[in-house]
């Protein structure tokens, strides 16, 4: 064990308890003021698949004083709000962490029911009476979750004025008496913290708070894309409840009228994508949102967006599959769907991002993309990353372009209008229904310039080409990062290639292997289809050893990869529906780099 | 294969952990659960002292690592307070609802700083010294040669006092009939022993008698202790007078209790599951024909040695001979076999 | 054909049909409809009807799943949308939602309506999209070239049914008139006049209409529907039929022995784009409130 240890901030946190409990709203509370008060803050919350009482809600709060990208493998503090549900989770406390648990329950408890007999050796246990704390501050055992964050709080010597806002904006528009109980609550468990001599190790250093700069917002995937959506002027969006893609939905149905915008919950994913398609067609920016067996669902309607050239966003929050597999596990494992998914050769293009704040940038430009390339565009997120809370910075400036459609220049040129025309960048000038003169019809059945049904070979070949070329331009789209590398420049022993949430987990391994180090790099792949080559090509050829580790079984990005380039790839594939282990990354890394100095020295 | 049996230990001090460790040497199979008030595990109590050298991380004091209790497969139930036993089922209830059940206890409970009645609604005002977040908090209200008046000076005082003295703190001890507790001295050794006390540099108060204790806000020390004729300031205000056995939870449980829990020379209690060890205890002497206290680390393993042989089938007796005394080392100082540890 | 009391001239029907605009609503593609289809009085019904009601070709969308009807778009100038196999209501949707503007006719045959698309006309009826659905019932697959559709009546012998049709008929028009659509009429395309005036009401009410037209299908059902048999088998609704009455409609629906021709039923309610506007107005309201409460606290 480390005597010395260098006072560097990160703490995670997580609260377990029951759907009931307000886990969930204990963590919101904590990230919340722990981003105001100045440090950096990641947290996943995992809800159960029941609806109420009985499902275990986990709510796990990094925080941090310098940036990081993925939550830790191991927390520094668990708090038990239902020991059944967090027994099992004990395993994941760090050694000299801690665990703060109910001390007086209820009611009997089972030999073997209460929290503290698991408690391993290492573990610091911190018995708290939260329920009569609770009674004692507001008259109920209902604020048990807010003595309990107030603990925390005052363990730690956390900002209690801080939190006291926090928890005045969260209950906002509720009777006054809510507010006032739930400070009275958190007041008597930080009061108790406080008295409290710490024995566990975790480091808070005191932050200054931010002041001046562009405030930090506490956000998670889905709202981040929500607002980037909003920011890219979405008009009409069109969506069927599906976990882990339902927040999307209902932040844009609370959202999107306040700018007269318009959603419909269909009746179906079918009928969702079909209506955005519709909607695409009369040049509505419009889009929906799904999971894999929805996106399943899609792909026919997909295919007619591509063959007819209509613009739709389609976001698709992947889970553990197939089928209805784990509703509310994480996974990376529609890729193929997402990329490959179509009857006949229908490319379109995936943009794939791999933080909160790319998820604003991805939302928001695949809009930009949709109508600029006549094209449905599926952003691929996964549960991890729609639930996942960063502090994300927005821009001042609204980043996104709100006309990107290569319209017709003026009606009646006398010829009949050729809603296909072939161009020199391959994307042809669309009219919209009201245009004057250019009526047309358009189909999901392969046509000549002008929609008309036409199946003659060179129609076809010249229409596949088409299609399929026009995407390319999407590589270079402005402003948005379609791929980058971090770590070491030039040559290095073993480069990292990933996609998607599980970014966050190698770069950290990445930074590790180097302070070990490991020549090590490693690159991010935003946009899936088209294949990013002339970026990715150059980094394959730098690194003697390439990782793709994914949450999915089959190796689905390292098979893209290497069909895109032809060049074979280490593959690191788990399905533990949780996110990938920073420790085992890093072993495939010292492995790697293992053999690639052995290979260097024969 | 019949189901291994479950031993558990109340206490994980020196004689539960020494317990623990050869019942673990006796049957490899069976389940081993101690159970103790304190977040942390076995400390080295008496070098709790070492927070005021600046040591800040506990576990430096600890006897033995985590991984010891995982390779042992001994559960530690910490934070955790018996509130009674029923031997007729056998089972401890706990102070968090649950019930632990048990196939053999040990209590090795140990004893707390014993207050006199008359101190007592003083509690709030006295330092406390047994706990690695008590020493914490002692360095904390404790500025630098700030002065530390002990009330009683046993010996476990004694030995902190040195050790504060020659962190650089003033000590004034308030003697009392425990002083050397528990040493019994007579009055010639005592006047001896005092000498050696002053020439180690600690004040000595005796034949004067704590009428009560004050908080000042007036700057200076934050305590005022005022006695029969004069006050003591002081910024810590702590008692040692002794250990009284913590046995509140074994009230009810059947078997015989004096001052501590009554055992044979083979440390088994009157119920035939139930078995004693440590500062808890109170012995047989068939010697001297009545229950007599064995202190000090090395008697207190000695006895959870002979409980866990006991507990498995030995029939060992406690040997209640030898006798402890007081003396002045060759550095003129006052120095015990108590305070011989490992 | 028996509304066609008089001879008629090629010369005159070119010079009367030029005369009155419709023209302007037809593309220049042949139909690839067999002769003597039913769909093409429904063509004609339907240029005459936007002409009519003076819609103009580029503010009026066809959208079509799959199927010898699906081919409409084609065969007219509007802007048109030939989408997939039973998903004509959502993307009509869509578009609706997207630009109020627009006339939206959702144009489909009995499998892509009732078959694959069976689960979303519920919806397109309950929440009261303003658009007309012209379904050509043919009782048949005719572009796959002959098999059973959900209407096909029992002991229907087809290439899939060889040995005859075992599945009982679905009855459209009462399954549209529980779904609570706002506008349920029936037409004959052997009667075009009829045809046309009902498409001009059905596109003329406000809200979700749904017009079921009967049509043989010339090429593959020579036994069942026919123009012969259709032509004796279809009725006027009785005179005193109240098209306000749910009820009374499910009665004369029920009797599809004797199919009626007319407006069953019509009822005005809220679309769902006036659904959508309260939302917005709900939503600014809120959020007006929201503020100004904010400013008289920042005042206070």
């Amino acid at each position: 064990m480390s005597r010395k240890r260098k006072p560097v901030t990160d703490i995670q946190i997580a609260i377990c308890g029951s759907a009931g409990d307000g886990t969930i709203a204990a963590g919101d509370i904590l990230k919340r003021a722990m981003a105001r008060a100045g440090y950096k803050v990641i947290a996943f919350d995992l809800y159960p698949a029941e609806i109420r009482g009985f499902g275990k809600c986990i709510a796990r709060t990094r925080i941090t004083a310098n940036q990081v990208y993925s939550m830790k493998q191991k927390s520094d503090v668990l708090i038990s709000l239902d020991d059944s549900h967090a027994i099992p989770h004990v395993d994941e406390v760090c050694d000299y962490g801690a665990i703060i648990y109910e001390d007086n329950p209820m009611s009997k408890v089972e030999e073997g029911g209460h929290i503290s007999g698991h408690a391993a050796p290492a573990h610091i246990p911190y018995g708290i009476p939260f329920r009569e704390m609770s009674e004692r501050a507001t008259g109920s055992a209902r604020s048990r979750n807010m003595v309990a964050v107030g603990y925390i709080a005052g363990l730690y010597g956390m900002p209690q004025k801080i939190f006291h806002e926090i928890v005045t904006a969260k209950f906002k528009g509720k009777a006054a008496v809510v507010t006032t109980g739930n400070i009275a609550a958190f007041d008597a468990g930080y009061e108790a913290g406080a008295a409290t001599i710490r024995l566990d190790f975790g480091v808070l250093e005191s932050r200054s708070r931010r002041r001046g700069k562009a405030d930090l917002v506490m956000m998670n995937g889905n709202a981040a894309t929500v607002r980037g959506c909003l920011d890219a002027g979405i008009e009409t969006f069109f969506g069927y409840p599906i976990t882990p893609a339902t927040s999307i939905m209902e932040i844009l149905a609370a959202e999107m009228p306040k700018t007269g915008g318009r959603l419909v919950q269909t009746e179906d994913e079918i009928s969702a994508v079909a209506a955005a398609i519709g909607a695409g067609y009369t040049g509505a920016r419009s889009a929906t949102a799904t999971s894999g067996p929805g996106l399943a669902l899609m792909t026919e309607m997909l295919g007619l967006g591509t063959i007819a050239e209509v613009p739709s966003v389609i976001f698709v929050s992947q889970r553990g599959g197939p089928s209805t597999g784990m509703p509310t596990k994480t996974e990376q494992s529609d890729l193929n769907l997402a990329v490959f998914g179509v009857a006949g050769d229908g490319q379109r293009i995936v943009l794939a991002p791999t933080n909160v704040e790319g998820c604003y940038k991805c939302a928001g430009k695949a809009f930009e993309m949709a109508e600029q390339y006549q094209t449905p565009v599926i952003v691929l997120l996964d549960l991890y990353l729609s639930n996942r809370y960063e502090a994300v910075a927005f821009p001042e400036k609204n980043p996104f372009v709100r006309k990107c459609s290569k319209g017709v220049s003026r009606r009646g040129t006398g010829s009949p209008y050729s809603r296909y025309a072939i161009t020199d960048d391959w994307v042809s000038p669309r009219a919209v229904p009201g245009t004057e003169g250019c009526q047309h019809a358009i189909t999901g059945l392969e046509h000549d310039v002008f929609g008309r049904p036409n199946d003659q070979a060179h129609v076809h070949e010249m229409m596949s080409r088409k299609r399929h070329e026009k995407l390319e331009a999407a590589i270079n789209h402005p402003d948005i990062t379609i791929s980058k590398r971090f770590g070491d420049r030039g040559k290095v022993d073993v480069g990292l290639l990933g996609w998607g949430s599980t970014f966050g987990e190698i770069l950290e391994a990445m930074f590790v292997a180097q302070k070990e180090g490991i020549k090590c790099a490693a690159m991010k792949v935003v946009m899936l289809s088209p294949f990013p080559k002339p970026a990715v090509v150059p980094y394959l050829d730098d690194c003697a050893e390439v990782l793709v580790p994914e949450l999915n079984y089959e190796g689905q990005f390292a098979d893209l990869v290497t069909s895109a380039t032809g060049r074979p790839v280490n593959r690191l594939n788990r399905v533990p529906g949780t996110p990938m282990r920073v420790d085992e990354i890093l072993a495939e890394i010292r492995r790697l780099a293992d053999g690639a100095k052995q290979m260097a020295a024969e | 294969m019949s189901e291994p049996l479950h031993y558990v230990i109340i206490g994980t001090g020196a004689a539960g952990t020494e317990a623990a460790l050869h019942l673990r040497q006796r049957d490899a199979d069976c389940r081993i659960t101690m159970v103790t008030a304190g977040r942390l595990l076995f400390i080295r109590r008496y070098e709790l002292p070492k927070v005021f050298d600046g040591v800040e991380d506990w576990r430096e004091l600890l006897v033995y690592p985590p991984e010891f209790y995982d390779e042992h497969g001994i559960t530690v139930r910490r934070n955790s307070w018996v509130t009674n036993v029923d031997p007729e089922r056998r089972v401890l209830g706990m102070r968090h609802k649950e019930e632990v059940s048990y196939d053999r206890l040990l209590v090795a409970s140990g004893g707390g700083g014993y207050i006199p009645a008359g101190l007592s609604e003083y509690r709030h005002l006295l330092q406390r010294f047994a706990t690695f977040g008590d020493a914490i908090r002692m360095r904390q209200s404790l500025p630098e040669g700030g002065r530390v008046i002990m009330l009683g000076a046993d010996m476990t005082g004694l030995d902190l006092a040195r050790k504060l003295t020659a962190a650089g703190f003033r000590l004034t001890v308030v003697a009392t009939e425990q002083l050397f507790w528990p040493h019994e001295v007579s009055p010639r050794k005592r006047t001896r022993f005092v000498k050696a006390l002053v020439a180690m540099g600690i004040e000595v108060i005796q034949g004067r008698a704590v009428a009560g204790i004050e908080a000042t806000n007036s700057g200076g020390p934050a305590r005022r202790v005022v006695m029969d004729k004069g006050d003591l300031r002081g910024d810590v205000v702590i008692p040692f007078f002794g250990l009284m056995p913590t046995l509140d939870f074994m009230v009810g449980a059947g078997v015989d209790i004096e001052r501590g829990l009554l055992v044979n020379p083979q440390l088994a209690t009157t119920d035939k599951n139930i078995w004693a060890a440590g500062d808890v205890c109170q012995i047989w002497s068939p010697e001297e024909n009545h229950y007599r206290f064995y202190y000090g680390w090395k008697n207190v393993k000695m006895m959870g040695r002979i409980a866990a042989l006991n507990m498995t089938g030995d029939n060992e007796a406690v040997d209640t001979v030898k006798e402890e005394d007081l003396f002045i080392n060759a550095n003129g100082e006052i120095d015990s076999p108590f305070w011989e540890y490992d | 054909m028996t509304d066609i009391k008089k001879p008629v001239y090629l010369e005159e029907k070119l010079e009367e049909v030029t005369q009155s605009g419709r023209l302007e609503y037809r593309s220049k593609s042949l139909p690839t409809w067999c002769p003597g289809c039913g769909y093409f009085s429904i063509v004609e019904g339907m240029t005459a009807a936007l002409n009519r009601l003076q819609v103009q070709p580029k503010d009026t969308v066809v959208v079509t799943g799959i199927g010898c009807a699906s081919r409409f778009p084609f065969f007219v100038n509007t802007y048109g949308f030939h989408t997939l196999h039973g998903r004509a209501l959502p993307v009509a949707t869509g578009i609706k939602v997207a630009n109020e503007k627009l006339t939206v006719i959702a144009v489909g045959g009995d499998g892509d309506a009732f078959a694959i698309g069976g689960a979303h006309i519920p919806h397109a009826a309950r929440r009261n999209v303003d658009m007309t659905y012209v379904l050509f019932v043919i009782v048949i697959y005719g572009l796959t070239k002959g098999q059973t559709s959900p209407t096909s009546v029992l002991g229907f012998k087809t290439g899939t049914s060889p040995y005859e049709n075992q599945d009982a008929p679905l009855n459209p028009l009462m399954m549209l008139l529980s779904y609570g659509a706002g506008w349920v009429g029936q037409a004959y395309a052997g009667h075009p006049h009829h045809l046309a005036d009902m498409i001009h009401q059905a596109i003329a009410h406000r809200g979700f209409s749904y017009l079921h037209v009967l049509s043989p299908c010339v090429t593959f059902d020579k036994t069942t529907k026919t123009y012969k048999n259709l032509g004796v088998m279809v009725r006027d609704l009785p005179e005193d039929h109240d098209d306000s009455d749910q009820m009374a409609a499910m009665g004369e629906a029920a009797r599809t022995e004797a199919p009626a021709m007319g407006v069953f039923y019509q009822k005005d309610r809220p679309t769902l784009g006036d659904g959508l506007q309260e939302i917005v107005k709900r939503a600014r309201g809120t959020r007006t409130a929201g503020k100004r409460r904010a400013a008289r606290q920042a005042a206070e």
